[in-house]
Formats: C-alpha cells, sequence, structure tokens
C-alpha cells in the first residue's frame, strides 16, 4: 500500500492508496509513526479516496492507531470514504469510534 | 569450513606438490592416482572437492567424472580439471559430463589456491543453506503435528447439542484450517431458542481462538436463560479484557420465543439479519447496529437490542460477511443483493440448499479467502397445542431434602438493573431436587414476576400487545414506567416442603402496587371457556403447570405451588 503524508498546521494527513490488508501492516505503521512522535501534531487523519480494499485488520490497524493517538492526547479522523470502503466501516459502525470527514 | 580435497593425479611429483598446497590451506587431502582409485576413495572417503588430472592409466578423468556423477549425491562436489592446454576437447567433453571448472599446467600454486578458496566460499554458504532447510523441515513436522492437535480440540469445544436442533440448518466453513467464525445454537429455559454467529477479525487459528470463550459464555448464560443484552454485556467485557486492541469479533445475537412470537436481536458487525416470511420475500431486517465485540469498554458499550412481534412463519437468517463478498479466483464478488434475491427466489425449505450450490458454482472449486458461515433458523407459529406443558420430570433425591424457606425482596434498582428471574433460578438449579424441574419452574417464575412488575407496578394493559404495531409500543411504554418509578418492590417467597406427604415447592410474590379485580383469574379452569388473554396465554400455562395458583390480597399476592 502507498502513503503520502502531509503535515500541515497541526494536521497530519495520510492518503492511502490501494489495497489495505493485512499486508499493509509495516507500511501502514512506517508511515503513522512521524507524526505520532511529532509534538506539532494534533490531529492525524487517515485519508481513504484511493484506497480500494479493507478487510477486518484494517480495521484492527485504525484501532490500534487510535489507542497510541489518545495515549499521546492526538485524535485520529477518517476522511473520503467511498464505496466498499464505506459500506464495511459502517457495518462496523466506526463512525461511533471515530470522526468521520 | 574443513575441506576434504581429493587429488587424482597419476604423476606422483604432481601429486605431492598438490597434496603440500592443500596441507598449508590447513584442508584434509587424499590423493588417488588413477580413475578407477578416483571413484573408489570418492565413494568411501567422501570429499568435498575433486582436483583431477585427464590423462590417466586405467581410466581418465572424464570416466572418473561421469561414474562419480552417476552415483548420485545429495549435494554437489565440484570437479576441478588440472590438465594442459592441449587437452581443449577433452575438457570440454568432460564438463559436459559433470565436471565444473579446469586449471592449466603448470598452474601457480597462488592461483590454485585462489582458486581452492574460492569454491570453499560457495560450499559453505551450500552448507548453510542445507543446514536452514534442515530446521525448516523439522518445524513444519512440528507444525503440522500441532495443528492436527489443534483441530481436534477446538472441533470437541466448538460441537454442541443446540447445534442438532430440528428448527436448524447452519454452516460454518473454514477458509484454512480453522475458521474464524463461530455458529452456537442452544434453548434456553422457556423452550427459547438462542443463536450466536460470530466473526473474529482475521481468520485461521489466531482469530479461531479468539472467539473461542465466547462459547462458554454464551452457552452459560443462555441455558440460564439471560436475556440477550446481558449476554451481549458479558461477552463484550470479556472479549475486551482480553483481546489485543486491534482484534475484535463481530457477532449476532438473536433469542426467538415461539411461545410469546417474539424475535429479539443484537447485531455488532455483521451483515443485515432477515426474517423471510413464507411468500419469499424479506418480512423484516435487523442491520448492523453497534461496532463489533471487544472494542468499547463496558461503561461505553451499548447492549441494546431490537425486539419484535412476528405474526407469520418464516425462517432467520444470519451470516457472516464470508457469504456474502464470496470472491473466486477471477475477483468476480458476490453482495448482499445478490444474496438476498438467492434466499427470496428458493421456498422455504430449500433456501439453504440454494445458497450453497449457488456458493460452490460462484466459486467454482476455488478456496474462498474467507471463512464461510450461517444461519437459517426456522419460525414457526405454534398452535394452541403448545399450551399442554411438557411430561412432568423425575425428582432425583425426593427422599432426603430438607425443609426450607427462601425470601428475597427486590428493591427498584434491582428491578431496573438485574435479569431477576436467571439469576433465581440460577441459585434454584443449585439444589438437585428442584434442578430437574428447572424448565417449569422458569416458565412459573418468569411469568408471575412479569406480571407483578408490567401489571402489578407499571400498571400495564396487556391488551396493547394485541394491537397493530402494540407490541413495539408496550415495549416502549415499559421503559418509560419503568424509568418514571419512583418506588416500589417485589417479594418473592419460596418453600420448598412436604405438602400432604408430596414434596412440593411453594412460591409467593408480592407486589407492591395497586392490584387488580383477581377473581376472574382464580375461577379460571379451562383455556376453551373463553375469557380471552387477560393476562396472555402465559398464566394459562402456569395454572396448568402447578398444583394451586391462588391471587389474593388486593390483587398483588400470588401464591403458587408446585409439586414436585
Amino acid at each position: 500500500m502507498v502513503i503520502q503524508p502531509l503535515i500541515n498546521e497541526g494536521t497530519a494527513r495520510l492518503s492511502l492508496a490501494g489495497r489495505f490488508d493485512f499486508h499493509s501492516h509495516r507500511d501502514f505503521r512506517a508511515a503513522y509513526e512521524g507524526p505520532l512522535n511529532d509534538a506539532t501534531v494534533q490531529t492525524i487523519v487517515i485519508d481513504f479516496m484511493q484506497v480500494e480494499y479493507l478487510d477486518s485488520s484494517a480495521l484492527g490497524m485504525l484501532l490500534l492507531l487510535k489507542e497510541k493517538a489518545e495515549s499521546r492526547g492526538k485524535k485520529v479522523r477518517l476522511a473520503n470514504l467511498n464505496g466498499s470502503v464505506k459500506q464495511v466501516l459502517e457495518i462496523a459502525n466506526f463512525g461511533k469510534l471515530f470522526t468521520i470527514e | 569450513m574443513r575441506l576434504k580435497v581429493l587429488v587424482v593425479e597419476d604423476d606422483l611429483i604432481n601429486a605431492e606438490i598438490l597434496r603440500d598446497i592443500i596441507d598449508g590451506l590447513g584442508y584434509d587431502v587424499e590423493v588417488a592416482h588413477d580413475g578407477a582409485e578416483a571413484v573408489e576413495r570418492f565413494r568411501s572417503w567422501l570429499p568435498n572437492l575433486v582436483i583431477m588430472d585427464i590423462k590417466m592409466p586405467v581410466m581418465d578423468g572424464i570416466e572418473a567424472t561421469r561414474r562419480i556423477r552417476a552415483l548420485g549425491q545429495s549435494h554437489w562436489v565440484p570437479i576441478i580439471y588440472h590438465t594442459s592446454l592441449d587437452m581443449t576437447d577433452e575438457i570440454v567433453s568432460g564438463l559436459n559430463a559433470g565436471a565444473d571448472d579446469y586449471l592449466l599446467k603448470p598452474t601457480p600454486p597462488d592461483l590454485i589456491r585462489a582458486k581452492i578458496s574460492s569454491y570453499e566460499r560457495v560450499l559453505e554458504m551450500q552448507r548453510s543453506v542445507r543446514s536452514q532447510t534442515s530446521e525448516l523441515s523439522a518445524w513444519r513436522d512440528m507444525a503440522e503435528q500441532q495443528n492436527r492437535l489443534s483441530q481436534h480440540v477446538v472441533s470437541r469445544l466448538l460441537d454442541a447439542e443446540g447445534l442438532r436442533d430440528s428448527l436448524l440448518e447452519w454452516m460454518n466453513t473454514p477458509a484454512d484450517n480453522f475458521s474464524g467464525d463461530l455458529v452456537c445454537a442452544i434453548r434456553g429455559p422457556a423452550d427459547m431458542l438462542y443463536l450466536m454467529l460470530a466473526d473474529a477479525a482475521g481468520h485461521g487459528l489466531s482469530a479461531a481462538l479468539s472467539a473461542l470463550p465466547m462459547t462458554q459464555v454464551f452457552y452459560g448464560m443462555a441455558g440460564k436463560g439471560f436475556p440477550i443484552h446481558t449476554i451481549a454485556e458479558e461477552l463484550n467485557r470479556k472479549l475486551k479484557c482480553f483481546l489485543p486492541i486491534e482484534r475484535f469479533v463481530a457477532a449476532g445475537l438473536a433469542a426467538i420465543d415461539t411461545r410469546n412470537q417474539t424475535i429479539e436481536i443484537w447485531n455488532g458487525g455483521i451483515p443485515d439479519i432477515l426474517f423471510l416470511s413464507g411468500d419469499c420475500t424479506i418480512a423484516m431486517r435487523w442491520p448492523s447496529r453497534h461496532p463489533p465485540l471487544g472494542i468499547l469498554p463496558p461503561a461505553a458499550f451499548n447492549s441494546s437490542t431490537e425486539q419484535v412481534n412476528y405474526q407469520q412463519a418464516g425462517e432467520l437468517f444470519i451470516c457472516s460477511d464470508g457469504i456474502i463478498e464470496a470472491e473466486n479466483a477471477s475477483g468476480a464478488r458476490m453482495n448482499q443483493l445478490m444474496v438476498e434475491k438467492l434466499l427470496c427466489s428458493a421456498p422455504p425449505g430449500q433456501r439453504m440448499a440454494t445458497l450453497q450450490m449457488a456458493l460452490q458454482r460462484h466459486l467454482d472449486g476455488d478456496k474462498n479467502p474467507d471463512d464461510l458461515s450461517c444461519i437459517l433458523a426456522r419460525v414457526p407459529i405454534e398452535r394452541r397445542q403448545d399450551i399442554r406443558p411438557a411430561n412432568r420430570p423425575e425428582t432425583h433425591g425426593a427422599k432426603d431434602f430438607s425443609d426450607w424457606r427462601l425470601g428475597l425482596t427486590w428493591g427498584l434498582s434491582e428491578l431496573r438493573n438485574l435479569d431477576i428471574v436467571p439469576a433465581v433460578l440460577g441459585f434454584m438449579n443449585q439444589i438437585p431436587s428442584l434442578k430437574a424441574h428447572s424448565g417449569n419452574l422458569y416458565l412459573i417464575l418468569a411469568e408471575l414476576f412479569n406480571n407483578a412488575l408490567d401489571h402489578g407496578l407499571l400498571n400495564l394493559d396487556s391488551q396493547l400487545k394485541n394491537e397493530d404495531d402494540g407490541f413495539e409500543r408496550y415495549l416502549s411504554e415499559r421503559e418509560q414506567r419503568m424509568d418514571a418509578l419512583t418506588e416500589g418492590q417485589i417479594d418473592m417467597r419460596f418453600h420448598l416442603h412436604r405438602a400432604d406427604g408430596q414434596p412440593a415447592l411453594d412460591i409467593c410474590i408480592t407486589d407492591s402496587g395497586l392490584g387488580f379485580d383477581y377473581e376472574q383469574i382464580n375461577l379460571l379452569d379451562d383455556i376453551e371457556s373463553g375469557l380471552p388473554e387477560f393476562h396472555g396465554r402465559g398464566i394459562m400455562l402456569v395454572k396448568r403447570l402447578c398444583s394451586e395458583l391462588v391471587y389474593t390480597g388486593r390483587g398483588n399476592v400470588v401464591n403458587a405451588r408446585y409439586s414436585l
């Protein structure tokens, strides 16, 4: 999975592209490690615009990120949900766990 | 690596020179003076490297090479020719016969040393790879053995009597060796059918392990008649406690009460649960309203369920997303609409077969990447015959029980938050003479207690249930009145004793409400007598089960005697 990070005024935006599944583990972690440890970042936004597929391990990774972020006083938001990605997140009612843009 | 080098050379002086060089490198060396001796030494001494002259008596280097290669070693032993320039044709034949390299005489000793060292590096790498391969083999054998044992244990743990219920059809096909999906079913005390379908995140053994502890909680609590919202809470609490953050279990819980014709459902993370009617439409659906289990801490967990009253017979369909998203090798996926159409295209009784055939056709022999599981439960409309209670069970230990009394008083806090009937029943089940009667006692206790609460304290009119939408309105009204209560209590008294020589359990329930006109109930003898559902069919059943049932006081006290 390809991840493009962008940090701007306290918000780190990670744009994901491709398949977000259990193979993406290392890439995802490497991408959010920086923003997590960056004191100037208060919000991490995960952008799903280019994501074509999402499975339960991806949901698990989001939960892990949320926990780590919250323990550092940061927030996590999910943005640009579409198609099957939106469906998966809706069935899992992740809107009750994350703020969705 | 300490090499064993076989030198094959008929010229004694050359042989000694080579021996010295190889000795000097710290390796072991043996010398053969012709091809035949070379083959023999090769077979008995098993060298790592061979330096071979070509022109020799008895047997030349090329033939020796052929024979050595024909021995069929499990690992590669390089053969290097040590010969003169005018033997080019022979070198080519030899290389084709299986030799690897050549050195031209006269070869400076440094070159010989460098060549041998170079081969030593490659041989060392070969040795290292072979050692890793054999270690891997050993690991794989061990893993396969553990797999077999785990499958044996897991399949025993997942097997349950409830799954063989005649009203059920179900399937659970793993993507690999272990399914991360769980299918559970059991009949609760009042003959309520409890179902659970769970889908642990991921698949394989780790997913199966995540879901396993749910079986104990589900079967234990459903067996005692706990409502599904309580079961959901406990499941969530347990899973949250020991699963890592990134793991969770999507689940659907259903309780089908055929006596009262209600279905209650909690859906957290699985596809829509469907009620398929006899006329092949989807009469009701319950979408996922909650996040999966094991994510939210107990305080934030929402256990609210959706309960409906069904008026017609049908089938309840619960499945995991494996079926909805079944994907074949060319990447074609099914979807919710397709599955629904399939189910509706078949008449009741054939839906499971239709679905399974369609899945088979779609997958066409390919393995689905996800576990496939679903439950199809027949939901019948039961006729009046149902009122007749089951055969009276035998009482064990009736000879040696002692006379005892138990009194319990429930205040508002308990009435609002506790599952009182399952809790009391749990206690009753500890007593051998009562345990056998668990089912009947549950029915009696549930009916009398619910009446005391609904009609006694809350003043609800059960006639409301008979109207259109009445059931949902009844539930909502009940919730409101419960919240609005500022005072109230319910007393329960139990007395186990012999009454006229016959062992009996006397139950007395008193509520602090206003009471009602109970004359009609006390005189009620017969279902057919035309008195309509004053308190519902439930009270008829209780009358049948008990040897005595009497209302007294202002209608807020009920006494029942149950013969053991």
